[in-house]
């Protein structure tokens, strides 16, 4: 289809490119206001703790410094996504939580000045007993951390199909296991920083955000502003891969000084505080049973999940569900129970990464494997077997519109030459196969949908107006490519407007990978309208029918007689002379089933459509030293149809950096509540020459409902290939690996215990 | 605190600016002469988003004191492209979809000219090696090896 196309699915460079080579893209620490302070936060040294006074005065009298503010100069309203989990007031009233939480913060001219502050305000604590294991959380009398959580327990997603009973006792074969992965640092390359500029009544705000309308909803009520004083402006985001989605303590500390002095306000944290004090990855603990037939095909699956959430809610309900969801939208599963426990502990607030539940998927992937050499089987014939195919229904009851993971599988199987990888464990060598489905969106009530207004400007040039986000994946140039191919203008001529909370429309924003199908879809619809008015006037004065005319090439074009033709401008004109300017606007609502919540009614249309992938992974085990080395990647990813394939391939490779090489060195580690590794030197990041050599493959599924067929472009590497190495590392070793990453350490540890018991 | 009066050649102008004792080379950078190209992504040398090349080699310069560049010549990626003409590392990174969230982007090309400057001809190797000293979170690094491989092998 992609052949009559002239802008989309053409290798392009990124229109946002040109600024950040040069260096003139600005990001939030990058802008300097007049008159602008500088804050810092004072954090608490306590991991649980009541205040029982704060007391600022000497601060406040310290030369330079313009205000202080507390909890008191806020609402005491605590934010959280659903009204049953708002229980984070973003500065601490009566009670800290975790090592880090925000408890004041100094609005100085300049920032020496506010941090010698920090060091004059005296906060009385008295400690209390914490907790930070979420095993040791659920036992009768561990310290209660929010009086609403029984035991902890956070929230509890119970969701049961079918009969698992029956299943299992059908099954010929059971298996069950239990997995535990550390939790991650999302580690994006910009730390978390905000400028807040209070004037007139109005709160205009720049931070790295993922959605500026969600940030901008919750600070209005944190503040008690009424939502069109709050403004999020447009400002580029140095990374955010899940940890820039929601509201943080630092929008409302800057907020808050911003208005107690009528002054710009910037506050940058440091690459420490970023690890600490915004949200991080979950840690997980997953027990795993599966009963399968003698063919391979599963029969039932039953998942016990406990999430380490640390001290706050934060996308709870969500964060406890999307694992298994994503597994479910991968394989047939005719019955199963999953039950997900999400804790409070005293750490840091836990996020969302990469969609989200790489390790959990990882569990189950070891797992099939383990369970297909029992059956003699290939591990790619199992999950052919059981991997779920356009028209079918998910276990709870999404019907999959488009893709399938036959596709993906085969197209990465032929390209690794899967048959053909040889796995000898005596050298240590093994290869793994990782799948997965993602879901396109997500179900956000009515911030579901997205809309966009667009308009032709007087010279033919364009303006497109949405509240799609780029946070680096290529969402702005994706957008304008969509434009211009509906309007039949270069790129050049297309201007966006865009992530702005005042001046666009509500989209759901980047992190339900939602914005090529939901946002694209939505501007490609307002540049129809448009197109469907311009082509309305030019059949009036070329006298010729609009059924018959295009867009091309800046001109009004006829598709079959090559005489008719008029400049687009000229068109555009008279419709301003006419008091009818070009205008068009234009919507997207997935086909969602709304009634579905993730906790009461876990059940029915998760998403609008949803994406597959496969990824094959290489590995080299030192069973010496516990080194891994990965010489060779191929992943495929189902996108529908690449809006730009060179932007696809991009976030494939960056997947695949971000979790396949990942699992092998990255990890949070913790001492009661102390992180012990919030920084670059300690936290490891794989560098260029940890990475494989890559393969990628893209999949076009030409989904009936994405704009030109397109779906999310990349996340199900950023999931699978986690699972595909940890797969690759089990076979070159056959021991069972329970405990993730797999640093040399942990993998030892497996090693060893084989020899002793472990698979022959 | 006594301010130090520096003289230091900034992207081929000649600077004179008073510096605090503790300020680093990338604050002066950033807050005085408000070049924000390079950026501060740790603050200790680990992740180079705040690469510039002092006396043309790539420096960290969250880890350099601004006092001790006294004399010394300093290139951002400001001081890339001449004029309207891109430097063809900045035209390659384009091309070749080397660029996602561009925090790194800055330091990586300026680092990428440090190699080209001393080294010609690299290896591809080489540029890995080279490369390896700079953290990128969107990229898998693979668009920017092939960056730098063609601005290499155009050059010969």
């Amino acid at each position: 289809m992609t052949d009559e196309l002239s802008v989309v699915g053409k290798r392009m460079k990124r229109t946002d490119s040109l600024a950040k080579v040069t260096g003139e893209a600005l990001y939030t620490a990058d802008l300097k206001l007049p008159r602008m302070l500088h804050a810092k936060v004072l954090r608490s040294p306590h991991a649980h703790a009541r205040i029982l006074n704060i007391d600022a005065g000497k601060a406040l009298r310290l030369p330079g410094v313009k205000a202080v503010v507390t909890a008191a100069d806020g609402h005491g309203i605590n934010w959280g996504v659903f009204k049953y989990t708002q229980d984070h007031p973003m500065m601490a009233i009566d009670r800290v939580r975790y090592i880090g939480e925000d408890v004041a913060g100094v609005a100085a001219v300049d920032e020496e000045t506010a941090l010698e502050a920090l060091d004059l305000i005296e906060v009385d604590y008295e400690p209390l007993p914490a907790v930070f294991d979420p095993f040791e959380a659920m036992k009768e009398g561990a310290p209660l951390i929010h009086e609403q959580y029984a035991r902890n327990i956070n929230v509890h997603v119970h969701i049961d199909v079918g009969d698992i009973e029956e299943g299992f006792a059908k099954a010929y074969l059971v298996k069950e296991d239990t997995f535990d992965a550390a939790g991650e640092a999302y580690s994006t390359l910009e730390p978390y920083a905000v400028v807040a500029h209070y004037h007139s009544g109005y709160l205009d705000l720049w931070m790295p955000n993922a959605s500026a309308h969600v940030r901008a909803k919750a600070l209005s009520n944190l503040l008690k502003l009424p939502l069109n004083k709050v403004r999020v402006r447009h400002i580029n985001v140095g990374g955010h891969f899940g940890s820039r989605s929601e509201v943080s303590p630092g929008d409302f500390v800057t907020a808050l000084l911003s208005m107690k002095t009528g002054r710009p306000v910037k506050l940058l944290l440091t690459r420490e505080e970023n690890a600490t004090c915004t949200r991080q990855v979950h840690a997980i603990n997953a027990t795993i049973k599966t009963g399968v037939n003698r063919d391979g095909t599963i029969t039932a699956k039953q998942f016990k999940v406990i999430y380490d959430g640390g001290a706050y809610s934060s996308t709870g309900p969500i964060a406890t569900s999307i694992p298994y969801y994503v597994y479910e939208e991968a394989y047939r599963l005719p019955n199963v129970r999953y039950d997900g426990y999400r804790v409070i502990t005293n750490k840091g607030i836990r996020g969302m990464y990469g969609c989200h539940g790489r390790a959990f998927l990882a569990g189950n992937e070891m797992q099939m494997d383990t369970i297909a050499r029992e059956l003699g089987m290939d591990p790619m014939e199992i999950r052919l077997k059981n991997g779920l195919t356009a028209g079918e229904q998910t276990a709870t009851g999404s019907v999959i519109r488009s893709g399938g993971l036959e596709e993906p599988i085969r197209r990465a199987a032929e390209k690794s030459g899967w048959k053909d990888i040889k796995e000898d464990r005596s050298l240590g060598k093994g290869k793994g196969m990782g799948c997965i489905a993602i879901m396109c969106g997500f179900p956000m009530g009515f911030r579901s949908g997205s809309a966009c207004y667009v308009k032709v400007n007087d010279d033919g040039q364009v303006t497109v107006v949405t509240g799609v986000i780029d946070t680096g994946m290529g969402n702005e140039s994706m957008v304008i490519q969509i434009a211009a191919e509906v309007l039949g203008v270069p790129v050049e001529d297309v201007n966006l407007v865009n992530a702005d909370s005042e001046v666009t429309n509500l989209d759901p924003g980047a992190y339900s990978q939602a914005a090529a199908f939901v946002g694209a879809n939505a501007v490609k619809r307002a540049c129809e309208d448009a197109k469907s008015k311009i082509l309305a006037f030019a059949a009036d004065k070329l006298k010729h029918p609009a059924e018959d005319l295009d867009l091309k090439d800046r001109m009004v074009v006829s598709k079959t007689d090559p005489a008719k033709s008029v400049p687009m401008r000229f068109i555009v004109r008279e419709a301003f002379f006419k008091g009818t300017p070009i205008t068009g606007t234009g919507a997207f609502m997935p086909d969602i089933d709304f009634q579905r919540e993730w906790v009461k009614n876990p059940y029915g249309q998760m998403a609008g459509t949803f994406s597959y992938g496969c990824s094959v992974a290489e590995v080299c085990v030192d069973r010496e030293t516990g080194q891994i080395a990965v010489p060779r990647f191929t992943a495929a990813h189902d996108c529908g149809t690449p809006i730009n394939p060179m932007a696809v391939e991009g976030q494939i490779e960056g997947s695949i950096h971000q979790a396949g090489m990942a699992v092998l060195m990255e990890e949070t580690r913790w001492s009661d509540g102390h992180l012990l590794n919030p920084d670059l030197l300690e936290y490891k990041v794989p560098l260029a020459c940890d990475m494989p050599h890559i393969e990628t493959v893209i999949v076009c599924s030409n989904d009936p409902e994405g704009p030109f067929g397109a779906k999310e472009g990349g996340l199900t590497a950023r999931m699978n290939s986690y699972s595909a190495v940890t797969c690759a590392v089990q076979s070159a070793l056959g021991v069972p690996l329970t405990h993730l990453p797999l640093t040399p350490d942990r993998l030892l540890k497996a090693i060893g215990a084989g020899k002793t018991g472990g698979e022959k | 605190m006594e301010k130090i009066r520096i003289t230091v050649t900034v992207n081929g102008d000649r600077v004179e600016t008073d510096v605090a004792p503790s300020q680093t080379l990338l604050e002066m950078l950033r807050d005085t002469l408000e070049l924000t190209g390079a950026k501060e992504g740790c603050g200790l040398g680990a992740c180079g988003a705040c690469t510039v090349l002092l006396d043309g080699k790539p420096t960290r310069s969250c880890i350099v004191l601004a006092a001790e560049v006294d004399g010394a010549e300093v290139v951002t990626v400001e001081g890339l492209a001449q004029g309207e003409h891109l430097h063809p590392l900045q035209e390659s990174f384009m091309e070749k979809g080397a660029v996602q969230c561009g925090f790194c982007t800055p330091g990586m090309i300026v680092t990428a000219k440090g190699l080209l400057d001393r080294n010609k001809n690299p290896s591809k190797e080489q540029i890995i090696t080279s490369m390896s000293s700079n953290l990128c979170r969107c990229t898998g690094y693979k668009k920017i090896i092939e960056a730098v491989e063609a601005t290499a092998s155009s050059r010969e």
